[in-house]
């Protein structure tokens, strides 16, 4: 269906947190979703497409999860931003409100408020069979009447009534709606306020007007003279607007829990459910935190693992392909920048999106089951301490996959200074792409411990992570300031089975992210470290080639060859001499310009350090088949012929290279260096400015490079 | 003199009781739109394991809030 200007109808899909509205969205679109970005703001938002039963398609927008028009946290205040300016490129031209029917006592104040908005509404009941479960009883016919609006009883889970609620919409689009009375009368302060408004601005509707009056001072798209209008009317009708936002919410519940008392019957006694005996464990005193630790290990197991088992199939899956490429390809520079330049940062990415999904898919399950608020709820002291949200706690986990989606997701802290410092640690979380770097250096810095002391140092990696993390956040809390109110107030949800289509979707949704966000930037690096790596000054790779024939021994076979030319061009090329010229600022911390080189390359993902590694040390050709041959070995006993070429490497005075020293100091300095560009360049547009990005690189690898230096410093060279 | 009103951190476990009002404007802003009402029957659960924060029930919802939160309500005798 399209509007006279022949674009698309939107439709936004809005109500309360946990009403189910996302399970309704799903329900509705299916995959005909994507993620967009809110100009200028930077919350994500779902948009889908809509297929009425006649036929006409619409857009469907999903609009965070708010309680009330006067919100708290950034991803509520899109819902007021939007609704508050018909210029936006999302305002509907129709609302699906939807409410839990097992406690629509508390889901009524924003509806009521839409009302008030003029927007043709649909009020869809959702979670219907939980509520006929436990005998409550709707008379939709009556709510109906008494709202003037269409009510459609509905579950998202199941799928009940969703035609009817289509058909309800589309009918409610052709008519426009009824026009009625405002459900809540302005009082007299409110209306002069409100009055003046639409005179000055000329605003159409009394609420919306009132609303421009309540949040001038922070609506996006007030341009600057009416924000000084809208101010002076506040003052000089001294409108106090925490107190009129208060009085009002409380007048409109006055108004609408009789209704709701009239039409719903509901059994009045409400039992110990299930939900208590479940929660008189999960946060109880000593099994509360227990317990969350034990469900931690479980998921980082489970990504270990799960990262073995997956990463080898991506690995030979997509190296077999590369083979065949490359094979098919005459040798010349496109193929070699297809066959080492794309294809491989293509497989980097590649390689961590099933443990992406993996994590985020236990998270997502803890999510919808309603666990995480529980979490939240008990950790909300401990990250308070550090300066950061409860809510926070959910940002460190996912940043144990990938700091990318993670960061996105701490759009639900209202508090500035708490959201800001969840975005600068989360990166200290070690993630998927350090997993392979410690496993190479773990052996090399420790090769004659035993396998659980190894198993213990990788361990111990994470928890050093964890530590730094809330080291910097507690740092951070005694710099920064705010005047931003910080809350917790959280509904805890009833336990419930997750909806299994949410939680594809959810997955989809963080894995699309990721490849969006990193993998993008992740191919770009390595082309850019492919040109590096394969182009020098003039005729010096051309030169370290034919150094490398001429000397080379005549019984050599062409694999060994080619590996030695390979290691040599690299030398040669610019990498190499960026890698040169910096090793007098990394020599302190014991690393050569073979490290620096691989330093370089992993601003594509720390990973590639191993890639770089193997070219370095001339053993290109053995890289792949050491690769795939790891998912069979142990952790620690993987990349042996790479370990053993680093081993035997020593600086010009003949000191060994890789030391306890040097091992260590490299961990230290992949577990804290800012080493990802996907992730500064998420958080250039989480803060809106590069302000906080480039904080965040100097402070993190400021620390990396004192704490390699100290590490490399006083421990043995041996 | 006596006080006349308590808070959730004076209520003993399970104990309920009525809302009477709020200290803070902007938090009453928050707690109202999320359905904890003067005359509504709050109910505390527990305490967060780690304390300063609280585990309630208001007509049936369950909230988490912290301290200030929570002493932010006033309760009746």
């Amino acid at each position: 269906m399209n509007d006279h200007s022949g674009k698309l109808l939107k439709i936004a899909l809005i109500g309360n947190p946990n009403s189910g509205k996302s399970t309704v969205f799903n329900q509705l679109t299916g995959l005909r979703q994507k993620t967009g970005n809110f100009p200028g703001v930077t919350v994500d938002m779902k948009e889908g497409r809509l297929r009425f039963p006649s036929g006409f398609e619409a857009t469907l927008i999903d609009l965070p999860g708010t309680y009330s028009l006067y919100p708290t946290s950034s991803d509520e205040k899109i819902v007021t931003t939007v609704l508050t300016n018909p210029q936006d490129d999302f305002y509907p031209d129709a609302l699906v409100y939807v409410a839990d029917a097992t406690n629509l006592e508390k889901h009524l104040l924003l509806f009521t408020q839409l009302l008030d908005l003029d927007l043709p509404i649909v009020l869809a009941l959702n979670m219907s069979d939980t509520a006929a479960e436990a005998g409550i009883k709707v008379n939709t016919t009556k709510l109906a009447e008494r709202f003037s609006v269409p009510v459609v009883s509905i579950s998202g889970r199941t799928g009940e009534n969703i035609q009817k609620l289509l058909h309800e919409l589309e009918k409610l689009l052709k008519t426009g709606g009824a026009s009625i009375p405002p459900f809540y009368p302005l009082r007299d302060s409110e209306k002069q306020v409100s009055d003046a408004v639409q005179l000055n601005l000329s605003v159409d509707n009394p609420y919306r007007a009132l609303l421009l009056a309540h949040h001038h001072s922070w609506l996006p798209f007030l341009p600057k003279q009416e924000r000084e209008t809208l101010a002076a009317i506040v003052q000089t009708k001294n409108f106090q607007s925490l107190k009129a936002q208060v009085d009002e919410t409380l007048d409109r519940f006055d108004r609408f829990t009789p209704i709701v008392r009239q039409t719903i019957l509901q059994p009045s006694v409400e039992p110990a459910t299930f939900t208590d005996r479940i929660d008189a464990f999960l946060t109880h005193r000593w099994f509360g935190p227990l317990i969350f630790f034990g469900v931690m290990l479980l998921v980082f197991m489970a990504i270990f693992f799960g990262y073995d088992i997956t990463g080898g199939w991506v690995e030979n899956g997509t190296s077999a392909i590369v083979d065949i490429i490359g094979n098919s390809l005459p040798d010349n520079w496109f193929a070699s920048l297809l066959t080492k330049g794309v294809l491989p940062g293509l497989q980097g990415v590649l390689v961590f999106v099933p443990q992406i999904a993996l994590l985020f898919l236990l998270i997502t399950i803890l999510e919808e089951v309603g666990y995480m608020a529980r979490a939240v709820f008990i950790f909300d002291k401990t990250m308070r301490r550090f300066g950061m949200n409860g809510r926070s706690i959910v940002a460190l986990i996912g940043g144990g996959a990938c700091a990318v989606p993670a960061i996105m997701g701490t759009r639900t802290i209202s508090n500035w200074k708490e959201r800001l410092i969840t975005v600068m640690v989360t990166p200290f979380i070690s993630c998927s792409a350090r997993i392979p770097v410690y496993l190479v250096l773990i052996p090399v810095a420790l090769p004659a411990s035993s396998w659980w002391t190894k198993a213990l140092i990788f361990g111990g990696m994470y928890f050093f992570g964890l530590t730094a993390a809330l080291g910097a956040a507690f740092v951070f809390k005694k710099i920064l300031r705010t005047s931003d109110p910080s809350y917790l107030a959280l509904e805890l949800p009833v336990y419930r089975m997750p909806h299994w289509k949410n939680v594809w979707l959810t997955v989809w949704e963080k894995v699309k992210a990721f490849i969006g966000g990193a993998g993008k930037i992740i191919l770009y690096i390595s082309i850019a470290l492919w040109i590096l790596g394969n182009s020098g000054p003039s005729g010096a790779l051309e030169n370290a080639e034919n150094n490398v024939r001429s000397t080379a021994a005549a019984d050599i076979s062409q694999d060994s060859l080619n590996d030695m030319i390979a290691a040599k061009r690299l030398e040669a090329s610019f990498a190499g001499i960026i890698g040169k010229t910096i090793e007098p600022a990394i020599l302190p911390l014991g690393y050569d310009w073979k490290i620096g080189i691989a330093l370089l390359s992993s601003f594509a993902a720390r990973e590639v350090f191993n890639g770089t590694m193997y070219t370095i040390y001339s053993l290109e050709s053995v890289a792949e088949i050491e690769e795939s041959e790891a998912q069979n070995q142990r952790p620690f006993e993987r990349y042996g012929r790479l370990r053993q070429q680093m081993a035997s490497d020593t600086f010009d005075n003949g000191q060994h290279v890789y030391t306890l020293a040097t091992g260590i100091s490299l961990l230290i300095f992949y577990a804290l260096a800012m080493q990802c560009m996907s992730t500064l360049a998420v958080v250039r547009r989480e803060t809106g400015s590069w302000k906080w990005p480039v904080f965040q690189f100097l402070f993190m690898s400021g620390l990396a490079y004192l704490c390699a230096w100290l590490a490399y410093t006083f421990l043995p060279k041996v | 003199m006596q006080r006349r009103y308590r808070t959730i951190p004076d209520l003993k476990l399970n104990e309920s009781a009525l809302t009477l009002a709020f200290t803070d404007p902007a938090l009453a802003g928050k707690l109202t739109a999320m359905g904890v009402l003067p005359g509504a029957r709050i109910e505390l659960v527990r305490p967060a394991p780690f304390g300063k924060a609280y585990y309630i029930k208001v007509d049936g919802v369950r909230l988490a809030l912290r301290e200030e939160e929570a002493a932010s309500i006033l309760l009746e005798i």
